[in-house]
């Protein structure tokens, strides 16, 4: 069987993982980030850096590869107070993105989590699992996006190849 | 399969979790209980045939830690049995 979708493997991002309160963040981080989201697994934006409320006390910042330097600059992981942790991790995940009429029946395929409207929101972001890997999950215009381990990339790849020939 | 309430994320699958085992007896003071009731809490889990208390670590999700109610002889996620928190 074959599927109305395309997938597209994605190229880094600017990623910075925060742990502790969302006070003592919005705190140090100041205007260099947008609103924390209040609900878990949700996001808010603001200009080109998206901030995904992903655990407890727990946020991932994302922005483009090109304002890495200066959101490392501003955030100033090194020297951070030692009730919150700022980790870059850009290099960690590897994000695709499926997208076409068919994209919510490829991701039912690998992805156990109830992705229809009602029930997983334009501004949910999760992380969950996609072909038993855990993964980051959210939608993006289209269809949806998801991020694994950058080191199941290939093999992430593989996988979407053979499920939606 | 078992739909397991996450604190923070809600009702998910299983298959995002890994099973922590049942949740065992306060640590007892050591000098203040027998050789074998020390042993006892070093070596037995808890194993009824009913209603266990059981960690469960959304690893494939927020991380939280999490204990639930689960009965062993449906394997549906239950309520804590009166009297137990
Ligand atoms: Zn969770």
């Amino acid at each position: 069987m074959s599927y109305d979708v395309t997938f597209q493997r994605r190229g880094l991002d600017a990623l910075f993982d925060l742990k502790g309160r969302a006070g003592a963040i919005r705190g140090w981080a100041g205007d260099t980030l947008p609103q924390l989201p209040d609900r878990p697994n949700t996001r808010s934006s603001g200009g080109e850096v998206e901030v995904y409320y992903v655990g407890c006390d727990h946020w991932l910042a994302r922005a483009p590869l090109d304002q890495e330097e200066m959101l490392e600059a501003q955030l100033q992981p090194a020297t951070c107070p030692v009730e919150i942790s700022i980790v870059r991790v850009s290099d960690t995940l590897s994000f695709f993105r499926v997208t076409g009429p068919d994209a919510p029946e490829v991701m039912a395929i690998a992805c156990p989590l109830d992705l229809h409207e009602a029930a997983f929101a334009v501004d949910a972001v999760t992380y969950t699992e996609m072909f038993g890997l855990k993964a980051l999950v959210l939608r993006c215009t289209g269809g949806f996006e998801f991020a694994v381990e950058q080191s199941f990339g290939d093999m992430v790849e593989d996988y979407l190849t053979r499920a939606t020939v | 399969m078992l739909l397991i309430p996450c604190p923070l994320c809600g009702k998910r699958s299983e298959s995002e979790f890994i099973h922590g085992g049942p949740v065992g007896a306060d640590r007892p003071d050591p000098n203040a209980v027998s050789d074998a009731e020390w042993v006892d809490y070093l070596t037995v889990a808890p194993n009824p045939l009913g209603p266990v208390q059981e960690k469960w670590w959304h690893a494939r999700g927020c991380g939280e830690w999490l204990t639930i109610w689960r009965d062993t002889r449906t394997h549906d996620i239950v309520e804590a049995p009166d009297g137990i928190k």
